[in-house]
C-alpha cells in the first residue's frame, strides 16, 4: 500500500492502460462471436498486451506515482469546533409526546377478563335464542357452524333442538375465542389512550363486528343466514365491557419502560 | 520503479488531450467513480428516451408511432439498460468514489482491478447498443434485442429468436457483469482491510456497512445468470439442450436461474438506495441515525432473505403450492426488515430540526414512495392476487415505485448530496428544486395511474390496444406524467452544466456533515487526505465539531 513518502508528497499507484486494454481485449474476444473471427482476432491482441502491461505493472515491483502535496492554499481547513451549543432531546419535554406503559396489567390478566367476557356474550346471545327465536340451542348450533359444515344444511327445527357434539364444539370455540381476544385486550388495554373501557369495550367490538360482516359469508354462511345484527353487537359489547372490566380490576405490575438503559441491560444496579 | 517527482508545482497550460489520456489511464477511484457516475447518467437518458417512445405510442388506443417489431426492442433494450447499465454502474461508481473517504483511506483495494470493471461494464454496455446496427435480427437487417429483459427461454433458444441479437443481449450482460463482479470483490476488500485507525466495524459509516453487504450479494447472486447466459450461448451455437424442452431440456430452468439473480439484484440496486438515506437523513435533520446496529442487522437480513424468494416471479407457472407458500411467505418476511429501516428513518427525523434541501426532499419522497412500493410488493406476495394481475401494468407500476420512486430519487438525492464534494461546486438549489417537484409529481402521475390499467387488465408488452377496454384515460394520463419528469430532468441537467461553469464554491464541508468524506478538500486530492484520519465514533467530524459533547462518550 501506499505511505506517505516524505512532508511533500505521497506515493500512489500509477496510472496506466492496461486494465482498459485487457478489458478492451476480452470484449472484442466474445464479440467476434456475433461479428467476425477477426474482431477476436484483434481481441485476443488486446487481451495479451493488457495481461503483460498490467503483470508488468505489478511485478517485479509496484508501480507508484510520487504525488506532491497540494498547496497550502488549496487543502482542506482543519475541522474546527462550533460555538453554537448542542441540544439534546430529553424525555418528555415540550412538544415531544410520550406515553411510556410504565404500569401494564400482566397478559394472565387476559384470563379472568376471558371468563367475564364469554359469560356476559352467552347470557346475551341465550336471551336473543329464548326471547326472539323461542329456543336456547339456536344460537348453540349456529356457533357451532363455524367447525360444522353440516349446520349449512341443517333445517330450521333442527337449529332449535339440542344436538351434543353441536354443543361440545360450540362450547370449544367460544372458550377458544374468548381466551385468544381476552390475552389480546390484556396487553393492548394499556396502549389505548385515557379512556381504555370506551376503546376496549365498544370501539373495538364494533369495528370487528364489521369486519366479521364483511367474512361471515365464508366463515359461517349459516350464521349469516338466522344472525340479528343488532343483538350480534349487543353480544360482542357485551364481550368487551365485561372483559375490560375484569382486565381492570387486576393490579397493575411495573415494566422496565421508566428504568434507563443500562438499569435495563443489567449494568448498574438500582435507580 | 517509475516514479517522476513533479518538483515544478507550477500550475501548467493542459491540452484536452492531456485530460483524455488521464482519464482513461486512471486508476483513481475517485475518477472511476465519476466516470460510472456519469456513464449510467447517459444511459439513463437513452434508457429515458425509450420509455418515452414507448409511452408515446401507448398515449392512444390503435396508434402506430412505433412498430410492434420497434416496440418490442424498446422495452427490451429500456429494462436492459436501467437495470443493467444505469442501476449497476451508478451504485457502482458511488461505492468508488465514497468508501475510500469515508473509511479513511487513500484508494481502493485493488485499483488496477477497479478500472478494468468499469471499462468492462462500458464495453459490456456499448456491445449491446451495437446490436442496433450489427446484430442480424429476423430479416436479417440491423436490430436490437427483443426477448425482454429476462429473456424467457423457449423464446430466447435458437428456434424462436432466429438471428443474433439475443446473443447480443447475452455476451453484452455478461461482459458487463464481469465488471460489477470485480467491483464487488474491491468494495468487500477495501471496506475490510483498509478502514483507517479507530474504525472498527461498529463505526464504519451505514454507507459502507449496506455496500458490504450489496457486494456479498452480488458476488452470491450474479454468477448465476453468468452461468445461465453461458449455457444459453452452448444451446444457441453449439445445439446444446439446457433449456430445449423438446430435447429434454427444460425452460422453466432458466426462469429459476434468471430469478435467482433477479430478485436478489432488486436489493442489490435497492440498498445503495437505502445507504444514501442512511447519511442524507441525519445531515439534514441533525440528529444522529436512529438504531445504527438495527439498521446493520437488518441490512444482513434482507440480504439473507431476499435470496430465498426469487419464485415469487413464476407464481403463474405451475410450481405447485407448496412452492407458491414458500415463496409468498419468504416474500411477505423481507418486508419485516425493510419496515424496520423505514421506521428507523422516520425516527432520526421525528424531533429533528430538518433542513429540506433539495437531498433531503429527495429522500422524504423516497420514503413515502417505497412505502408504496413495499405494500404492493406484499399484495403481490400474495399468490391468488399475483395469479390475477401478473404480467399486467400492475407490476409495471409496482416496480418502477421501487426502482423510480425509490432508487431514482435517493440516486438524486445523493448527486445533490455529493456533487459538491466531486466538484467542488454547489449545484443550484432553486433548480433542484424545480428538479424535485416537476420529477416527484411527474413520476407520481405516471406510476399510480399506472396501477388503474393494470387492475383494469392491461397486460405489459402490448404494443397497443383496441380502444373500448376502458385503458384510454389512464394510459393517456400516464404519457402525460413523463412530459413532467422530462421536464424535471432537463432541469437537473441544466443545474449541472450551471453549476460546472460558475457554480458557488462548496468549501470543503456545506452540509456541516460528520462523516470522513467532508473533512478533506472539495473536490478531493488524488491522495483524499494530506494524513491518515484517527476515529473514535461513527461520526469523526461531530467529535472535532463539538469537542465538549464527542459521541464516543455515548457509543
Ligand atoms: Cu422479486
Amino acid at each position: 500500500m501506499t505511505e506517505p513518502h516524505d512532508d511533500r508528497g505521497i506515493e500512489l499507484p500509477s496510472p496506466t492502460a492496461s486494465p482498459l486494454y485487457f478489458a478492451l481485449g476480452l470484449s472484442l474476444l466474445l464479440a467476434g462471436l456475433v461479428t467476425h473471427e477477426l474482431v477476436s482476432m484483434v481481441g485476443a491482441a488486446f487481451f495479451v498486451l493488457g495481461a503483460v502491461g498490467w503483470w508488468r505493472q505489478v511485478l517485479p515491483q509496484e508501480s507508484e506515482q510520487w504525488v506532491p502535496l497540494q498547496s497550502e492554499a488549496e487543502r482542506a481547513r482543519p475541522v474546527s469546533p462550533r460555538r453554537a451549543a448542542v441540544d439534546h432531546l430529553t424525555a418528555g419535554e415540550d412538544r415531544h409526546r410520550m406515553r411510556l406503559p410504565v404500569e401494564v396489567r400482566p397478559i394472565s390478566a387476559g384470563l379472568p377478563g376471558a371468563a367475564a367476557g364469554a359469560v356476559a356474550m352467552a347470557v346475551v346471545a341465550c336471551t336473543y335464542g329464548l326471547v326472539v327465536e323461542g329456543s336456547l340451542w339456536l344460537p348453540i348450533n349456529l356457533l357451532a357452524g363455524i367447525v360444522l359444515p353440516s349446520v349449512d344444511q341443517a333445517s330450521p327445527e333442527q337449529l332449535r333442538s339440542f344436538h351434543g357434539l353441536a354443543f361440545g364444539l360450540a362450547c370449544g370455540a367460544h372458550v377458544l375465542l374468548s381466551v385468544s381476544v381476552g390475552l389480546v385486550y390484556a396487553t393492548t388495554l394499556p396502549m389505548l389512550p385515557s379512556r381504555p373501557l370506551l376503546w376496549g369495550g365498544i370501539a373495538a367490538p364494533l369495528l370487528w363486528t364489521g369486519v366479521a360482516w364483511s367474512v361471515m359469508g365464508l366463515v359461517n354462511p349459516a350464521l349469516e343466514q338466522y344472525v340479528s345484527w343488532p343483538w350480534f353487537v349487543a353480544s360482542q359489547i357485551a364481550f368487551g365491557l365485561a372483559a375490560g372490566w375484569a382486565i381492570l380490576r387486576v393490579a397493575p405490575v411495573a415494566t422496565s419502560q421508566s428504568l434507563s438503559l443500562a438499569e435495563r441491560a443489567g449494568i448498574e444496579a438500582g435507580r | 520503479m517509475a516514479s517522476i517527482p513533479l518538483a515544478d508545482t507550477e500550475p501548467r497550460r493542459r491540452f484536452r488531450s492531456d485530460v483524455l489520456h488521464d482519464w482513461v489511464t486512471t486508476v483513481d477511484h475517485k475518477k472511476l467513480g465519476i466516470l460510472y457516475i456519469a456513464s449510467g447518467i447517459v444511459f439513463f437518458v437513452i434508457g429515458g428516451l425509450e420509455a418515452t417512445a414507448m409511452r408515446i405510442q401507448l398515449a392512444v388506443p390503435e396508434n402506430d408511432f412505433v412498430s410492434p417489431e420497434v416496440f418490442n426492442r424498446l422495452f427490451t433494450m429500456h429494462g436492459t439498460t436501467m437495470v443493467f447499465l444505469v442501476g449497476m454502474p451508478i451504485i457502482t461508481g458511488f461505492g468508488n468514489y465514497l468508501i475510500p473517504l469515508m473509511i479513511g483511506a487513500r484508494d481502493m483495494a485493488f485499483p488496477r482491478l477497479n478500472a478494468w470493471g468499469f471499462w468492462m461494464f462500458l464495453f459490456g454496455g456499448l456491445l449491446l447498443y451495437f446490436s442496433y446496427l450489427g446484430s442480424t435480427g429476423l430479416y436479417g437487417a440491423g436490430s436490437a434485442p427483443d426477448v425482454g429483459w429476462f429473456a424467457y427461454t423457449p423464446l430466447a433458444g435458437k428456434a424462436f429468436s432466429r438471428g443474433n441479437a439475443t446473443d447480443y443481449w447475452i455476451l453484452g450482460i455478461v461482459v458487463s457483469g464481469f465488471g460489477s463482479l470485480s467491483g464487488a470483490v474491491n468494495m468487500i476488500a477495501t471496506a475490510l482491510t483498509m478502514r483507517c485507525e479507530g474504525m472498527s466495524l461498529g463505526r464504519m459509516p451505514l454507507f459502507v456497512w449496506m455496500m458490504v453487504i450489496v457486494s456479498f450479494m452480488i458476488l452470491v447472486a450474479l454468477p448465476p445468470l453468468t452461468a445461465a447466459q453461458v449455457m444459453l450461448l452452448f444451446d444457441r451455437f453449439l445445439g446444446a439442450h439446457f433449456f430445449d424442452t423438446q430435447a429434454g431440456g427444460d425452460a422453466v430452468l432458466w426462469q429459476h436461474f434468471f430469478w435467482f439473480f433477479g430478485h436478489p439484484e432488486v436489493y442489490i440496486l435497492m440498498i445503495p438506495g437505502f445507504a444514501y438515506a442512511s447519511e442524507i437523513i441525519p445531515v439534514f435533520s441533525r440528529k444522529v441515525i436512529f438504531g445504527y446496529s438495527v439498521m446493520v442487522g437488518a441490512t444482513v437480513a434482507i440480504g439473507f432473505v431476499s435470496l430465498s424468494v426469487w419464485a415469487h416471479h413464476m407464481f403463474a407457472v405451475g410450481m405447485g403450492r407448496g412452492l407458491n407458500i414458500w415463496f409468498a411467505t419468504a416474500t411477505m418476511i423481507v418486508g419485516i426488515p425493510t419496515g424496520m429501516k423505514l421506521f428507523n428513518w422516520l425516527a432520526t427525523m421525528y424531533g429533528g430540526r430538518i433542513r429540506f434541501r433539495v437531498p433531503m426532499l429527495f429522500c422524504t419522497a423516497f420514503l413515502a414512495q417505497f412505502l408504496v412500493a413495499g405494500l404492493t410488493g406484499i399484495m403481490l406476495a400474495a399468490v391468488p392476487f399475483d395469479w390475477q394481475v401478473t404480467d399486467s401494468y400492475f407490476v409495471v407500476a409496482h416496480f418502477h415505485f421501487v426502482l423510480i420512486g425509490g432508487l431514482v430519487c435517493t440516486i438524486f438525492g445523493a448527486i445533490y448530496y455529493w456533487f459538491p464534494k466531486m466538484s467542488g461546486r454547489m449545484l443550484d438549489e432553486r433548480l433542484g428544486r424545480w428538479h424535485f417537484w416537476l420529477f416527484v409529481i411527474g413520476f407520481n402521475v405516471t406510476f399510480l395511474t399506472m396501477h388503474g390499467q393494470g387492475l383494469l387488465g392491461m397486460p405489459r408488452r402490448i404494443y397497443t390496444y383496441p380502444a373500448d377496454r376502458g385503458w384510454e384515460i389512464w394510459n393517456l394520463v400516464t404519457s402525460l406524467g413523463v412530459v413532467l419528469q422530462i421536464a424535471g430532468v432537463l432541469f437537473f441537467v441544466y443545474a449541472v452544466i450551471k453549476a460546472l461553469r460558475s457554480g458557488e464554491p462548496a468549501g470543503d464541508d456545506p452540509w456541516d456533515a460528520w462523516t470522513l468524506e467532508w473533512s478533506t478538500s472539495s473536490p478531493p486530492p488524488d491522495y483524499n487526505f494530506d494524513e491518515a484520519p484517527v476515529v473514535r465514533s461513527r461520526r469523526p467530524l461531530w467529535d472535532l465539531k463539538h469537542p465538549d459533547d464527542p459521541d464516543w462518550k455515548y457509543e
